[in-house]
């Protein structure tokens, strides 16, 4: 590994506190990754375990981020023997629970990337909850 | 896995290939060929699939019979988006081998009922994601372009690969 390389430095410092922000919170993110793009592709998802760890029941109302054209909180649906996805406005997540994004069921529909997307890069999402709590994590781009 | 007793022969169809090729009724004789209907905006199930695909295509080569006679055909029920370029672009990046078609509605329709699988494009003017609905099973067409089984999803490529292998062996040479 490049340990010299300043900017996987500034990588690895930038990830510690936001890790410790969102425990504080006691709304957290983990295993948060986006699936690699094949070159010229629109649109990728981001997938995620989202985890409520306070006593009151946390609403996701909007996702963002810089580093694509939109980003969509969407499910993937069945719907007469065919599949097809859905907006979901808002996701509630109960007292305690978790809540788990992934291939088939919730995620975040990315749109239009501002670059190539390859594994290992970073990208950074700002998860928007009703109530003003903002949780910014950092996915891992994977194949 | 869906195995059917009595394989139904496919009647002609026209696509076009992510070379730009006639993709007809031809190409699906003489190889296995695993047909997977989606397109390329689907940010979610499609690239699961064929990722999982992939790793069956890489399961069935490592085989004793190895994988020169079956293909994997990505057919894009999204023409308006999804030209020869964008599909090549696609398919080529979860696997080298990997084909991309597409056709007219017509076209379409016409392939998609013989294997009764369904798509609906809700194409909204101004909305550039329109929403696409599509089966998400793999159909299997055998070397005589017979609709041979279907697998449905979740899909597993160790699942995939194993009972297709099983099935080549059982059909043996006849198939072809």
């Amino acid at each position: 590994m490049r340990w010299r390389d300043p900017a996987l430095v500034g990588l690895i410092l930038a990830l510690a506190p936001i890790a410790a922000a969102s425990e504080e919170a006691g709304v957290s993110v983990r295993d948060a990754w986006v699936r690699e793009t094949p070159r010229g592709v629109a649109m990728t998802a981001g997938y995620m375990v989202l985890q409520n760890k306070t006593s009151r029941p946390q609403v996701l109302v909007a996702a963002r981020s810089s580093g694509f054209e939109t980003v969509t909180i969407h499910r993937t649906i069945a719907k007469e023997g065919m599949t097809g996805m859905e907006h979901a406005p808002q996701i509630e997540l109960l007292p305690n629970a978790s809540l788990l994004f992934a291939p088939g069921g919730y995620h975040l529909m990315l749109s239009n990337p501002k670059r190539t997307l390859r594994a290992g890069d970073r990208v950074d999402i700002t998860l928007e909850f009703r109530g003003g709590l903002v949780l910014p994590v950092a996915y891992e781009v994977r194949k | 896995m869906t195995l059917f007793p009595a394989p139904k022969p496919l009647a002609a169809f026209a696509f076009t290939d992510h070379e730009n090729r006639v993709f007809d009724l031809s190409r699906l004789r003489g190889k296995w060929s695993f047909l997977f209907f989606g397109y390329t905006h689907c940010p979610d199930i499609c690239p699961t699939t064929l990722a999982t695909l992939a790793r069956a295509h890489e399961d069935i080569a490592k085989s004793k019979a190895g994988a020169k006679d079956v293909q994997f055909v990505f057919i894009s029920v999204d023409p308006n988006r999804d030209t020869a370029g964008k599909l090549r672009q696609y398919v080529t990046y979860f696997d080298a081998a990997f084909l991309g078609v597409t056709g007219d509605n017509a076209q379409l329709g016409n392939l998609a009922g013989q294997l009764g699988a369904a798509y609906q494009l809700a194409i909204t003017p101004g909305i550039e994601n329109y929403p696409v609905y599509h089966t998400t099973a793999v159909f299997l067409v055998d070397p005589r372009a017979r609709y041979h089984a279907v697998f449905a999803p979740p899909l597993d490529a160790e699942g995939i690969s194993r009972r297709f292998k099983v099935l080549r062996e059982l059909e043996g040479p006849e198939a072809t």
